[in-house]
């Protein structure tokens, strides 16, 4: 079982899921921000992220004094791209990826680490302070949280005796990771906020540090970054889908339509985590992520190392 | 077609970023120019059919760049990595140790006689390799590997700050360096012993 777009259609797929993905983002963020407020949200919410893009699109583009101009031009764009090669592995249905490549946790995992690369010359391209500040700190969260990653996508990788992504979501016909392996969901949902720098884990672009990495992103810039943190975001769900929640396998409904509801429910958890949660101190989720989550990290790999077992 | 198209792009690729890297005066430039170069390789070993090994490349290298450059602009006393500084040393020895085992190299590639023995289709070379390092080899693999971790937790450990002596007594017999040694004035932030809180001591805030 592989699956393959064609190599020149495969570009725009991954572009268009990433489109969608990322205004489905926008529009449950701000759902999930008026629901919490019960402010019952109408439906113009539904324009309100184009709205927005557009005022930020008629806004000029800040120019800071000597920046390093071609990384402060790539790394949304290196960002944007990662979002991409990313979402190309994760299955839709049992016939349908972008590239079902038969190492797709790995590849996926080579994007996540990619993610600080385009960060940190997000944050130093600016020659700024508060960008690079924010640069900085996030490698150090970074390296911190990529290992939990790799972990809980390995010990997925067990039960399923393969690296491809649809071998894992067709481990799952019986019963989803999210049961059979309680604490990788937990562990990859923090991956995600830091991955994506959203809510609890805004270390890169927190307002602690006066928009961090994009504190001097403007205009047309700042909104191809803000888009593909979202893209970012809707990439994990997705992801978490396939993973976690069973990808494809449910009654009743096609396979493509269980994976864009669970995608959905996972970006609705993100992002109510992200109105619900105060930001951690970058010091001390450095500690944690050492300390607490890389240990959880290897539970859960032995957990899978023993169900498999039997 | 396509393959050949991108092993030159790949590899013209390789070889501009690597020669970049020796040509700029950022550190964090040279850094990020020997990782796309580093990245044109892994994905030259992808289309040599090294399915794992060519994205093992990707990753590792990718992470390591990225703690390379924060421990390099950490310990140069380089702020942010922004002064310009050169990054060759020895530049004419380098230049020709580059060229003859460029030369050589390519003297190998061109005229060597390979043997060729392509492994049949649908061959599970990702299993394969991983029989091999969980095998046969697994004895250096996992000694290299718990080598390894115990440098980097030895390094963490030695490095930081609480570690060696706990939270109470880390800055215990250290003191940064007085501003102007030639004066004898204090390390900034240290009163020395009997001197109150008055006129006359030198530098550092009241």
């Amino acid at each position: 079982m592989s699956n393959h777009a064609d190599i020149w259609a495969a570009p725009l797929l991954a572009a268009g899921i990433l489109a969608v993905g990322a205004y489905t983002v926008a529009v449950i963020h701000l759902a999930v921000g008026g629901w919490l407020a019960q402010a019952r949200p109408g439906v113009g919410l539904l324009l309100q992220p184009a709205r927005s893009a557009a005022v930020l699109m008629a806004q000029p583009a800040t120019a800071t004094e000597r920046p390093d101009r071609a990384m402060a031009a790539l790394s949304p764009a290196l960002y944007a791209a990662l979002a991409a090669v990313a979402v190309t592995v994760v299955p839709w249905s049992r016939s349908f990826s972008i590239a079902d490549v038969e190492t797709g946790i790995v590849l996926w995992g080579t994007a996540e680490a990619l993610v600080i690369v385009a960060m940190f010359l997000h944050g130093w391209s600016s020659n700024s302070h508060q960008p690079l500040l924010a640069a900085y700190r996030f490698v150090a969260a970074g390296v911190s949280y990529l290992l939990l990653s790799m972990f809980v996508l390995i010990a997925a990788a067990i039960p399923a005796e393969s690296l491809q992504l649809s071998r894992i979501v067709e481990s799952q016909a019986g019963l989803w990771n999210v049961v059979r392996q309680p604490l990788g969901l937990p562990l990859f949902v923090v991956v995600a906020l830091g991955s994506a720098t959203w809510g609890p884990l805004d270390l890169a672009d927190g307002s602690d540090v006066s928009g961090g990495t994009a504190a001097e992103a403007s205009g047309i810039p700042g909104l191809v970054w803000m888009w593909a943190r979202a893209a970012m975001l809707a990439a994990f769900a997705a992801m978490s889908a396939a993973v976690f929640l069973g990808g494809w396998h449910g009654p009743v409904l096609p396979g493509p339509a269980w994976m864009a509801v669970k995608t959905v429910a996972m970006i609705t958890v993100l992002s109510a985590a992200g109105h619900l949660l105060a930001r951690v101190p970058a010091e001390r989720f450095v500690t944690w992520a050492w300390v607490v989550l890389l240990p959880l990290g290897f539970a859960d790999l032995a957990i899978a190392g023993l169900g498999s077992l039997r | 077609m396509t393959v050949d198209l991108a092993f030159w792009v790949f590899g013209l690729g390789a070889v501009t970023t690597g020669w970049r890297v020796f040509r700029t005066a950022s550190m964090v430039r040279a850094t990020f120019l020997l990782l796309a170069s580093f990245l044109n390789v892994g994905a030259i070993i992808l289309l040599l059919g090294g399915a794992y090994l060519g994205v093992a490349l990707l990753f590792m290298m990718t992470v390591e760049m990225a703690v390379m450059a924060i421990f390099m602009v950490a310990f140069m006393m380089n702020p942010a990595g922004l002064n310009p500084m050169t990054m060759v040393h020895q530049p004419r020895l380098a230049a020709a140790a580059g060229w003859v085992a460029f030369v050589a190299g390519a003297v190998m590639a061109g005229r060597g006689n390979f043997p060729e023995r392509p492994l049949p289709g649908g061959r599970p070379v990702i299993a394969d390799l991983g029989a091999e390092l969980m095998g046969r080899s697994m004895l250096i693999f996992e000694t290299a590997g718990v080598a390894l971790v115990a440098t980097m937790i030895g390094a963490v450990v030695l490095s930081s700050r609480r570690s060696r002596f706990g939270d109470e007594a880390g800055d215990e017999g250290s003191l940064p360096p007085a501003l102007d040694p030639d004066t004898g004035s204090y390390p900034p932030g240290v009163i020395p012993e009997g001197v109150g809180s008055g006129h006359d001591h030198h530098g550092g805030h009241g």
